[in-house]
């Protein structure tokens, strides 16, 4: 795909400054400025009450411009934070070389501005995981015509991914029918459906509530499940299957469970969720053998 | 050994992105330290056996995520804990102030019988880092908070040197287990048979 000329992302790492010369000039053209410059014209100070209040950078109100300035900091904090982390064990995204260091800057540009657009989700942790599959892939395009755009490229999927998935993400939805809970309850009830033994010994027996292991398997779309090739190998499956990502992803949950469930069946609440939240090393065309069966039978 | 009662002892551990929460879990429960962590999503679970007063029990660990966004999905995590761990980076001011909104929270959603008296312990973890120099947050600071908060017990940690990780855990679980002795005893009821490699002693690992 090529949509380099979509989006420009040149000037994304620019934004905090951007931001913080914007406070400069818009501050610059009511108030105080004491630097010796401001000494030598002939003006002399202004009075300090000119500050407005709101722009005050001790103002709590919401509008304030140093309000989003200091909401903007603290996300770029934690984007760095965890871009840092992302596949630790990969020298791709890891390591001092300069190859991880700009990889990782252009995950944190994407974040970064994916968080500016989108101000009423902005950045959850977990993001930078669903990110770095498709970042992975388009920078690694043998054609380095299109690896070059991989940056951009990856924004646009991204984004397009997200747009089905980020209701999970939303905190504010986590209790309505679109939220990340009744996502879960749906996987609940796919394994009821096909495996009810299974079902009620996880749930009703062992007390294992599904949101203990589920939760990161869906907002993560597994990649933190298996190792990143296999992560890939599910990705083919999620994005191409004619039901779309989100269904494919439950199914392919449920066909998790169902393929341990005999080690499950024989666990208590303790090695169901240590195993549940390690999930054993599997054979993924098997796996996703098993996903597809659940839909012809559902 | 047959005669003796397992208990299980349920421990929360909370506090901001990046203070080193699963760094310390994996300090006392695998003795191991990692630069190589991923961010905590939703919360893992752990569990360690120990003994205390010739009873053998199993502390389950939570090690949440620390981003705010978690926090409405806690309510399932914090229910039945009988212990909660705050956890701050002494290099980081915002961290520190921070514990009083993941105690409140903890509160509200945990909503303990005893509010007043739940055991918390408090963390300051990282003092290894740089020496010391980077530290924001002094010990003075931090122990005025935890005795304003009915005396919560305090630790200075580091989970990379392995500082006073093992001491910590022996005051919470000695914690838990004095708020978990009024409350009823969960006993799983099915025998785990398959994870039988693990000796039931709690001897050291060295």
């Amino acid at each position: 795909m090529k949509t380099g000329a979509l989006f420009s992302l040149s000037s994304c790492p620019r934004f905090y400054y951007l931001l913080s010369s914007e406070i400069t000039r818009r501050l610059d053209k009511s108030t105080i400025y004491e630097s010796e410059e401001w000494k030598c014209e002939s003006s002399g100070f202004l009075s300090r009450s000119e500050i407005t209040h709101d722009e005050h950078p001790l103002s709590l109100g919401k509008s304030s411009i140093w309000n989003q300035f200091f909401q903007d900091s603290e996300i770029m904090e934690q984007i760095d934070r965890d871009v840092k982390r992302t596949h630790p064990d990969m020298h791709f995204f890891s390591g001092d070389s300069s190859f991880a260091k700009s990889n990782q800057e252009a995950l944190k540009n994407i974040l970064i501005v994916f968080a500016k657009l989108n101000p009423g989700i902005r950045y959850v942790q977990g993001m930078n995981e669903i990110l770095a599959p498709l970042y992975y892939v388009f920078k690694s395009d043998p054609d380095e015509e299109f690896s070059v755009s991989a940056e951009a490229d990856t924004f646009f999927c991204f984004v397009e991914l997200l747009s089905g998935f980020r209701d999970n993400f939303c905190q504010q939805l986590d209790n309505s029918v679109v939220g990340i809970r009744s996502t879960i309850t749906r996987l609940s009830q796919l394994l009821k459906e096909h495996d009810e033994e299974l079902w009620r010994h996880l749930e009703v027996t062992t007390k294992v509530n599904p949101q203990f292991y589920a939760f990161r398997w869906i907002t993560l779309l597994l990649t933190q499940e298996f190792n990143f090739a296999d992560s890939l190998h599910i990705w083919d499956t999620l994005l191409s299957d004619p039901d779309g990502p989100q269904e494919t992803l439950l199914r392919v949950c449920c066909a998790m469970l169902i393929l341990i469930r005999r080690r499950l069946l024989a666990g208590d609440f303790t090695s169901n969720l240590k195993l549940l939240q390690n999930y054993p090393p599997t054979n993924i065309s098997h796996l996703l053998y098993v996903a597809n069966k659940l839909r012809t039978l559902g | 050994m047959p005669s003796r009662r397992r208990t299980l002892l349920k421990v929360i551990i909370l506090g901001d992105s990046g203070v080193g929460k699963t760094s310390l879990m994996n300090q006392y429960v695998n003795k191991k330290f990692s630069n190589q962590y991923k961010a905590t999503i939703g919360a893992d679970f752990l569990t360690k056996e120990v003994q205390f007063e010739d009873r053998l029990f199993t502390l389950q660990i939570w090690d949440t995520a620390g981003q705010e966004r978690f926090q409405s999905l806690g309510v399932a995590f914090y229910r039945g804990a009988d212990c909660c761990v705050l956890v701050y980076d002494v290099n980081s001011m915002k961290s520190f102030d921070n514990l009083n909104n993941w105690r409140e929270e903890f509160l509200i959603q945990a909503s303990p019988s005893d509010p007043d008296n739940f055991p918390f312990v408090v963390l300051g973890n990282k003092i290894d880092v740089d020496g010391g120099n980077s530290r924001v947050v002094s010990e003075k600071k931090a122990r005025a908070w935890c005795a304003s908060k009915g005396n919560i017990p305090y630790f200075e940690t580091s989970a990379k040197e392995g500082i006073n990780v093992e001491e910590a855990f022996q005051c919470i679980a000695k914690n838990a287990l004095k708020s978990g002795e009024e409350e009823e005893i969960y006993l799983p009821d099915t025998i785990d048979v398959g994870n039988s490699s693990q000796p039931r002693s709690s001897g050291c690992e060295c």
